[in-house]
Formats: C-alpha cells, structure tokens, sequence
C-alpha cells in the first residue's frame, strides 16, 4: 500500500461547466507531489477534492483506501491539513492564535489548548521562521508572511498529508526558499505526504518527486517529475514555447509566446 | 496566564461589576428607596417597589442586554465582520414588524407557553437574516458594502411598514407602539421575564458552545472545513439561534439598538478576539450595559422616564461616529 491517497474517475463540473474531466491518480506516501497546469486547469478543485473539503459529481476519493466520505470530519482533520492560495481574517487574531488554530481538530469543544499545543504551534513557527512575529496581528503583517504563518497552522495540525495550494505565490526569493526547503524537509525528514499545486515552474525543476500537469481539467500526464518536466509537455500545457537551461543543478526556464 | 484563567477571571471581573449595577439600579427612582439599610424596615409598599417593579425590570435588562451582545458577536462571527448586529443587519427591525403585526391583529394568546408575537417575531427575524446573508455574500465572501446597505435597506422598508400600520391605529394604541418602537424595558412582575429566558437563554447557550467553532470559522470557509467543522451546519445553527434571541427579547421590549454593534467591539480591543472568551464577556457586559442605560433612562429626567432605547442609541450614536473618526486612521472598516 503505497499511495496514501487516491481518486478514481473524478468528475466535477461548476454551473454546468465541466471543471474536473475523470481523473485518477494517487499521491505516493512520504513524497511530494506537485500539480501543474495553466490557469484554470483545475489545480485548485483537484487540491480541495483531495482533502475532502469538495465532493467531487462522480468518483471516489480514497484515503488509506479508505472512502474519504465515510471518514469523521474531525478525524479527517487529524491526517490531512489544507492550505489555501490566500486567508484572509475578518478579526485581528495575533499569529500565534491562528498557528494554535491548526490544534484545533485535537481540543474538545470546551477545553483549552493544553501546554503540548502550545509547544507544538511554537515549534511550527520556529520551523517556518516565523517566531518573532508570534504577537503580531495577522492581519497587518506582509502577505508573504501570512502564507508562512498559514504553512505553521497547517504543520502544527500534525497531518500525514499536507495539501498546498500555490503556496510560493507572494513570496519573495528569501520567503519562498524557505518554504519549498521546508516542504521538503517535512517530506523526506518528517515522512509528510505533500501535494502542491504551483505555477511556479523553478521551484519543481531540481526535478524531485513526482508531478500531475493538469490540462483542461484533465490529466495530460503524470509519473516521475524529472520524466514529466519536459519542453514539449510543458510547451503543450502552457501554450507556449518553453525551453529548459541546465546551470549547475539549477534548471532555468524561459517562455516564449507562440508565433 | 493561561486562557482558561484569564476567562475565569474576566467572567468574575463583570460580574462584579453587574452584581454593583443591579444594587445601584435597586436603589435608585422616582420612588426615594434604598436598599442599603436595615431590611426588616422595609414597608409593604417598599417591597412591593423593589421586588414586583425595580427587580424583574433589572433582570429583563440584564438579559435583554446580554442576548442582545451574544447575538451581535455570533452575528458578527458568521459574518466575519465586525460591523453585523441585529440592528445593522435589520433583524431588529423585521423582529419589531412581526411582533407588531401580531399585537395589530389581536394575537396575544400563546402556544405552549411561547407567545404568538414572538413567533410572529422570529420568522420575521429570521428570514431577514437569511435575506441579508444571500444578498451580501458575493462568491462566498460577505462584502461589506453589500452587507450593510441591505442592512439599512431592511430597516428603511421595516420602518415604512411599521408606519404605515402606525397611521391607521387609534390614537392610545398608537402612542403604544410608538413607546414600544422605541425599545422599553417598562414591564410589570416576573411573568415576561421568565418567557423571555425560556426562549433567550437556550439560544445563547447554543451560540457559547459553538465559540471554538467561530474561531476556526474565521480562517475562511475551505479552511475551517478542513479543520473538521461543518460549515452549512454552524451557520444554520447561528441563523436559528440568533433570530430566535433576538426575536424573543425584542417581541418584548422593542428595537434596542447597538448594543449587540458596540458591547462585542469594545470587548475585541480591551481583552482579544478570542470568541471563547469573546461570546460569554459580552452577555456579561451587555447586561450591566443596558442595566445601566435603563436606570439612566428612568432617573435622567425622573419622575419622567424616557424610553431606554433613546438612551443606547445615543450612546450607540456616538460610538459609531467614533468609529468612523478612527477607522480613517487606522483600517478597520
């Protein structure tokens, strides 16, 4: 039993336009996975469907094959975190009351965060880099900085799955190499099971783990990142003339507009 | 301190200081009483004072102040915006229409206990927040703007309605109303008392166990549904809870405004937006609020006493500009 999660004959359509078109897949345990795809290929319907947050039209999602339905939302929330391309919060909670929110699937109704959550949630913020913000209000803080702040949630729930959606996209260089070595350290260190959805080609390209390109709400292909991450696969899902430079171990990306 | 401290400790703070209240508010009226003396001196007469007239009329305060600020916490949780009550959303003013309508048409009997005006009173209430709730959410997200012009477009065309039932009464029912309209608390022995906390009191039970709810539900629906909480079932239960406290005090003492605006947002800057700590505080402070406003609006002018609904609606006024003056500053709305 390898793959942790997976989805067979996914169908999903919003106002009767087909979004998500039979998917199947399944994500390897303790790797990363990453989906790729054009705007509104559907990466962000897939990564909610995945986490049980969406019901797909057709299809099953299975975790530890496991039907994904029948599984308590609660207990759910123990073994797959979500994070979302962008929260915002409609009341000034400080960092660390958000990061202490990701205990929350751990706490009774009427209890308290015991002493262990709170040791947790810091040790989530000391991870990402986040600890001198801890007081601070989250919503005052740089976007960047609350994605971060989102990913110390997400850890400090202690999932065996973390799915992320575009989680690199406000962040500058220093903020999103944090996070991709992050990702992998939870990954290859911690044995975290990580989906990402990103366009953010470069940060795939030392060609870890394995990768899904989305195109039009279907699978174009899948397998082993470095045999996916190809000129003319990703030339195709982008519509556009891409071309791979090597330097070092570094891989380099260009786009060219067709014509 | 640990949160579970700092909550046992506030709760006991404003109890205190309501416990103060309630002894002020006894000892003071038209009627020259104290209670700080000997209390076998007391008369029939004072008796009948203090504890047929002052006191059911404190605790109808006291709990018409604090579901009032519980309803605008959990309003504004749901919400996720600090401006929802049920006065800016209209819920006040559709819970008065329906009361009113049920008084108009003659319907006082009562259905296992529950009076027909608050019923009428509750499905007012609660389609109105339904209403609203649609009407502001654009692509899942409540739209401020949205949200508190249907607020205000509720209660304009509440208000029209109300005067329009107005203008076709007889003249003593109409100075009634119009005494109700304006939020009173002027009620005689313990009989509403006890059936508006019949009604009140469960729903602001149901809105305090659901605090830890409101927080995650502050993270944004797709996150807090990862979380573990059922998103459709907490806003149905905050719809129905709501729309039912609020209706069942207003069905008895008229549209009181602000309290469920200002009770909640003074709370968030002085102690935190914790809604654990949050929710149970502002029934606490909301009941030593209007506890206060009420002896205010029977000793200002006294032997006159204006409705107490004139007195929070200044206060609220103010507030509100206050508001807009330092959200210039500083963003909050």
């Amino acid at each position: 039993m390898n793959s942790i999660i997976s989805a067979c004959n996914i169908n999903f359509s919003y106002l009767n336009v087909p979004v998500l078109k039979n998917i199947d897949l399944s994500i390897e345990r303790a790797n990363l996975t990453f989906i790729l795809g054009a705007n509104g290929a559907g990466k962000s319907t897939l990564l909610k469907i995945l986490c049980g947050i969406v019901r797909p039209g057709t299809g099953n999602v299975l975790y530890n094959d496991l039907d994904i339905k029948k599984i308590q939302r609660g207990d759910l929330a123990k073994k797959i975190a979500y994070v979302s391309q962008e929260t915002t919060f409609g009341f000034p909670f400080t960092v660390k009351e958000v990061v202490l929110l990701g205990r929350s699937p751990y706490i009774g109704r009427f209890e308290f965060e015991r002493d262990s959550d709170f040791q947790i949630a810091r040790g989530a913020m000391d991870l990402v880099g986040i600890s001198h913000l801890e007081n601070r209000i989250v919503n005052k803080i740089s976007g960047g900085e609350r994605q971060l702040v989102s990913l110390a949630r997400a850890i400090a729930q202690e999932p065996e799955v973390m799915i992320l959606d575009e989680p690199g996209t406000f962040l500058d260089l220093k903020h999103k190499s944090t996070i991709f070595s992050t990702i992998k350290k939870l990954t290859y260190e911690t044995g975290i099971s990580i989906v990402v959805a990103t366009h953010d080609i470069s940060s795939v390209m030392n060609r870890l783990g394995s990768t899904i390109l989305l195109k039009d709400g279907e699978i174009f292909c899948s397998g082993k990142s470095e045999d996916v991450l190809t000129e003319p696969n990703l030339s195709e899902i982008y519509e556009t003339d891409v071309k791979i430079f090597k330097n070092n171990d570094n891989l380099v990306i260009t786009a060219n507009p067709l014509n | 301190m640990t949160l579970k401290r700092k909550l046992i400790l506030i709760c006991f703070l404003l109890s205190v200081i309501w416990l103060i209240v309630l002894l002020f508010s006894l000892s003071s009226g038209t009627f020259e009483l104290t209670i700080f003396k000997d209390f076998n001196s007391l008369s029939e007469i004072d008796r009948k004072v203090l504890f047929g007239i002052r006191l059911p009329r404190i605790l109808m305060a006291s709990i018409a102040g604090g579901t009032l600020a519980v309803c605008g916490a959990a309003l504004q949780a749901m919400f996720r915006n600090p401006l929802a009550s049920p006065f800016t959303l209209g819920v006040s003013g559709g819970a008065s229409l329906g009361a009113l309508i049920a008084i108009r048409l003659g319907l006082t009997q009562s259905i296992i206990g529950f009076s027909i005006i608050s019923v009428f009173s509750f499905i007012f209430s609660i389609i109105t927040i339904l209403f609203v709730y649609s009407v502001s959410k654009v692509s899942g997200v409540v739209a401020t703007g949205r949200l508190l012009l249907a607020g205000v477009v509720m209660n304009f065309l509440f208000s029209a309605f109300i005067l329009f039932i107005q203008f076709f009464s007889k003249f003593t029912e109409s100075l009634h109303t119009l005494k109700w309209i304006m939020g009173s608390l002027d009620i005689i022995g313990f009989s509403l008392v006890w059936k508006t906390a019949l009604l009140s009191i469960p729903a602001c039970l149901v809105l305090l166990s659901m605090t830890k709810d409101m927080n995650i539900y502050s993270l944004g629906n797709d996150v807090a549904s990862s979380l573990g909480l059922d998103i459709r079932k907490m806003e149905l239960k905050i719809y129905f809870a709501t729309s039912l406290a609020a209706a069942s005090v207003i069905s008895v003492t008229g549209p009181i405004g602000f309290i469920g605006l200002f009770i909640p947002h003074i709370l968030r800057i002085t102690i935190g937006v914790d809604n654990r700590i949050l929710v149970p505080c502002s029934f606490l402070l909301g009941a030593s609020f209007l506890t206060t406003a009420d002896t205010i609006s029977r000793t200002i002018i006294s032997p006159v006493e204006i409705p107490v609904g004139i007195v929070t609606a200044l206060i609220g006024g103010i507030f509100f500009l206050w508001l807009l003056i330092k959200s210039k500053k500083e963003v909050i709305i």
